[in-house]
């Protein structure tokens, strides 16, 4: 709590001494392009912020464009890679997972934040995924902490309580499933097997990734990885669970009733809480650990997004100022966007306000946002390397193997070779 | 007719294209009822009619500005047909009337270039519109496509079936060549760019690559960006998404039943 | 004089007649084409190149994952294509029946999903071969299947969605080109070969392929060179999966440049393949062609 308080302290200080260095050349009318991708979430929340920033300086008005995430990255990736700066925002949204590669391959494209924004006040793992050779270039923004979504009335039939779910393991997991199967028959996940996101959550849960720190493939020797193939395995042979193909289908089926959990980022709560009519009947554990696995923890990470600001903006003093201002301490703000939008951002200090502290009727009561806060900071730090969607896209060509059953070694060694193949 | 056999394959022939029909239409059908449905009944897949197509429409209005964004689609699509046909046509003509071993050499180029794909060539493309300075630019979309090699093999093809007895007549009254194109040609092979019309109208309206790679702003966006942004949110509306859908299909559908009856002349002219 | 005179305004006016397409042309399409050719030999990461030789063609060899996508490609191209054209060959003849009832309707229902815009198509497709979706509910209603084929998240089921989309889309489009070419073949020859008693089938294949046979070929090149390149469908409706089994060329050129770690060099490469590919099938087209009429 005080190592909290003290880091929010030096925040403000650093913040303050910013806005003096730059209210000399905020001084003519402004406007800054930011670029999101999802008009009811980060783009409100940006929209959000930009009106507080704005009341504050008149000066200094926003021009928030939205576009699909898919096309986002391709225009950032396509604009930076012409070499030419015409039409680059000024701040733009990217994926966490990403970060690494855009920082890494456009060497000077972004701006480096440490002098603006106190990174301590931010959740550590947040941090470390936007570092490079020691620079920091990246506002934190939302937060993909993982919770075990479960319909509490639908496990509470088979007769299973909150109580059972908490800090548990994989197979323990896989106990309770196949318990409430022979109970009541209910299915208790929904698997899309066209996704990796459970491999990515399950190896970060134990601080692993598909690359070592210095960015070397770390796949064929990762015991992590491979006790999480396992895991998987042994989820899948159970008879627990019920295959989905894409999106739709996947949120639809825990939404319905048809399957009875999920375990998935906190901006999942949503799309739960978009069914009304079932107010009361969810409750969320922490994730489940690995098995067996050192450092093995009950929290993870699943997607998640910062802001960064572009290098070769012209407005670049502004966009610094009102990150670091509005973004970087603004905790009032964390909880209007926590109400209104359900985003849960990595500022830890934000969890001390009244939106954080309050308990959700719709999860039975629980202070959710408490809890989600609490398992932000356990979240392992990985370094997500350049080459995460290579790996993702050489694990996904496996999951047939994997899913069939197949000798894991012979697995691991297909998904290393093919990495090896595409990162050269 | 009294032929069982015959009747047979008339009764088959019927039995074909009322199933073909029926599979190609059924998709319209269903973003019909999909746009009254809100999104979880979407999700769960029903095929009725809902209640809620007041509702997805206010939010399609509200979080679109459509006046601007119809008044983009149309413009870049409109004024990129134009010239394309205009463009298009002129090469297709010079092509098929004026021979030359050097230029037939160059059509033989042209199909090579054609099988060259879009997204290697993307790159180049923007850094030369930004030397240009035409980034976020109406010209940007609308100039890389104005030169099609794929209408330029079609009017090349269509001006096989324009008579040579006209264009002699035209010389000896003393037209000059681009008179005999504007004033014999043009009008003669009105229904092959009725047909042009509908196919360059339609790859227009629906390009999407470049134009999300030209266009930087909001205001300059066009009913498809627009529309796929719409599927692209952690929670898409789908009964707002079926709505889009709609209006992004029923410009392309008037076009076409305006000109379906010369397209099938068109047609008719381009391969004879 | 007079005819040399002439014969220089031809020349004159053949160019100019084609200077402003290839001004444009030159400009949009060989300035780019150049560019990546010349990027296929480079390699690197990011925006720092260096010349690699044949690097990226032996990298090429090497690539489960190009080798994978180049498999899918080709087998899109052998199964699609054939189907696409012969439907929509069966479909101009029906149409060309002028006894036929409801031939504007029907030419109209068939040409309709060419005209539809293609995100308003990815959204009904995705959503009708979901899981729970529409055409599960049918099989099922009839009898067809006993529980739900999971079409996009099965290998082979996906492949077989991405063909009927293609296949859904450009049958019509195809059948306009056969059908206005049947109109041109002259009335009579048909009447006198009724009169002589040779059957519908024999008509049909005797004497209206052989007569659409320039038509045929042109729809084919076209037709191939859609599919080499094919990446709406593959792109919108499964991401190229599940585990790769949909990911085509095209698509993967895309991933190598915007979605991994943007490699141009290696991405131009692959897109050289295809011009490649289409060289050598066209020319195979050509020469079949050729043969035939010989």
């Amino acid at each position: 709590m005080t190592r909290l308080s003290t880091g929010w302290k030096r925040a403000a200080a650093v913040a303050l001494a910013s806005v003096s260095m730059f209210s000399i050349t905020a001084a003519s009318a402004v406007e800054v392009t930011v670029w999101c991708w999802d008009p009811n979430f980060n783009g409100a929340t940006m929209k959000e912020a930009a009106a507080r920033y704005s009341a504050a300086h008149p000066d200094v008005t926003f021009n928030i464009v939205d576009f699909a995430k898919a096309d986002l990255e391709q225009k950032l990736q396509a604009q930076l890679a012409s070499g030419t700066t015409d039409g680059l925002p000024d701040i733009v949204l990217i994926e966490d997972y990403g970060a690494q590669k855009y920082l890494q391959s456009f060497p000077g494209a972004f701006e480096p934040l440490n002098s603006a924004v106190d990174y301590s006040g931010f959740a550590p793992y947040k941090v470390e995924l936007a570092t490079v050779n020691g620079q920091t270039y990246s506002l934190p923004f939302d937060s993909g902490v993982t919770g075990y979504f479960y319909r509490s009335d639908l496990l509470g039939e088979a007769g299973f309580t909150a109580a059972d779910l908490q800090d548990i393991t994989w197979d323990k997991l896989i106990e309770i499933g196949k318990a409430v199967k022979e109970k009541t028959g209910g299915i208790l996940l929904p698997i899309d097997p066209n996704d990796a996101g459970w491999l990515r959550i399950m190896m970060q849960s134990a601080g692993s990734w598909y690359f070592n720190p210095d960015g070397s493939v770390h796949i064929a020797d990762n015991p992590v990885l491979k006790a999480s193939i396992e895991t998987y395995q042994r989820l899948l042979a159970a008879g627990i669970s019920k295959p989905v193909a894409g999106w739709t289908e996947y949120t639809g089926s825990f939404t319905s009733g048809d399957t009875l959990s999920t375990f998935t980022g906190v901006w999942m709560v949503g799309t739960i809480k978009a069914n009304a009519d079932q107010s009361g009947k969810w409750g969320i554990a922490p994730l489940p650990a690995l098995d067996g696995v050192e450092g093995a923890t009950n929290a993870s990470n699943l997607g998640g997004s910062s802001w960064y600001v572009l290098a070769s903006s012209a407005e670049k003093a502004e966009a610094v100022d009102f990150l670091a201002q509005v973004w970087g301490k603004d905790v009032d703000f964390y909880q209007k966007i926590l109400v209104d939008q359900g985003a849960l951002g990595s500022l830890l200090a934000a969890r001390e306000g009244e939106a954080y502290k309050a308990s959700d009727a719709f999860f039975g009561g629980a202070p959710v946002w408490q809890n989600f806060s609490d398992w932000l900071g356990k979240i392992p730090a990985v370094n997500y390397g350049i080459f995460t969607n290579e790996a993702d896209a050489a694990v996904v060509a496996q999951i047939p193997a994997i899913t069939s059953g197949g000798n894991v070694d012979e697995i691991i060694a297909a998904i290393d070779s093919q990495v090896r193949q595409q990162v050269q | 007719m009294s032929n069982p056999l015959a009747l047979l394959g008339r009764v088959a022939t019927y039995l074909l294209l009322i199933v073909a029909a029926i599979i190609s239409v059924f998709p319209f059908f269903w973003m019909a009822v999909g746009a009254t449905n809100i999104s979880a009944d979407i999700i769960k897949g029903k095929a009725s009619p809902g209640g809620a197509l007041i509702q997805n429409l206010s939010v399609f209005f509200n979080s679109v500005d459509m006046p601007r964004i119809l008044f983009n689609s149309f413009l870049i699509a409109g004024l990129g047909t134009a010239l394309t046909l205009l463009i298009s046509s002129l090469a297709g003509y010079g092509f098929e009337i004026f021979r030359s071993k050097f230029r037939e050499r160059i059509f033989g180029g042209l199909l090579l270039m054609l099988s060259v794909p879009f997204a290697a060539l993307m790159i180049p493309l923007f850094i030369m519109m930004a030397n240009f300075k035409m980034i976020n630019t109406y010209q940007a979309i609308i100039l890389p496509t104005v030169a099609s090699i794929f209408i330029i093999f079609y009017f090349r093809q269509a001006t096989k079936a324009f008579p040579h007895e006209l264009r002699d007549a035209a010389r000896i009254d003393g037209l000059k060549e681009w008179q005999i194109f504007l004033y014999v040609y043009m009008p003669v092979m009105r229904s092959t760019y009725a047909a042009a019309t509908i196919i360059v109208f339609m790859a227009n309206w629906n390009n999407y690559l470049w134009p999300l790679i030209v266009l930087q702003t909001n205001e300059m966006k066009t009913l498809t960006l627009v529309v796929a942004g719409l599927t692209s949110a952690y929670t898409p509306d789908f009964g707002v998404v079926m709505v889009g859908a709609i209006f992004a299909t029923l410009p392309t559908l008037v076009i076409f039943f305006l000109l379906q009856r010369r397209f099938v002349e068109g047609m008719l002219g381009a391969v004879k | 004089m007079a005819q040399s005179g002439l014969a220089r305004n031809e020349q004159v006016s053949g160019w100019l007649f084609i200077m402003p397409a290839l001004v444009l042309l030159g400009l949009f399409m060989i300035y780019p084409i150049l560019w990546s050719l010349w990027m296929s030999f480079q390699v690197g990461r990011g925006m720092a190149f260096s010349f690699g030789g044949l690097t990226n063609i032996i990298r090429l060899t090497q690539d489960p994952v190009f080798i994978r996508a180049l498999t899918n490609t080709l087998i899109f191209l052998a199964i699609q294509v054939p189907i696409m054209l012969i439907l929509a060959l069966l479909f101009a003849n029906a149409l060309n029946d002028s006894k036929l009832w409801g031939r504007g309707l029907f030419r109209t229902a068939i040409f309709l999903p060419c005209v539809t815009s293609l995100v308003a198509y990815s959204v009904v497709f995705k959503s009708m071969f979901a899981q729970d979706g529409v055409i599960n509910q049918f099989l099922m209603f009839a009898h067809i299947i006993a529980s739900p084929i999971p079409w996009l998240a099965d290998p082979f089921w996906a492949k077989v969605v991405v063909i009927s989309a293609i296949t859904w889309r450009w049958t019509g489009y195809n059948m306009i080109f056969y059908l206005a070419a049947m109109q041109n073949i002259d009335r009579s020859i048909y009447e006198a070969a009724k009169i002589d008693g040779v059957p519908a089938w024999a008509r049909f294949w005797y004497i209206t392929v052989p007569m659409l046979k320039p038509v045929i070929l042109f729809t084919t090149v076209i037709s191939t060179i859609g599919t080499l390149q094919l990446f709406d469908e593959p792109n919108l409706l499964t991401q190229g999966g599940p585990s790769d089994s949909t990911l085509t060329l095209s698509l993967y050129i895309y991933n190598l440049s915007f979605k991994f770690m943007p490699s141009f060099g290696y991405a131009s490469t692959v897109s050289y393949v295809i011009v490649v590919l289409v060289g050598i099938l066209s020319l195979i087209q050509f020469l079949l062609a050729r043969e035939k009429r010989a």
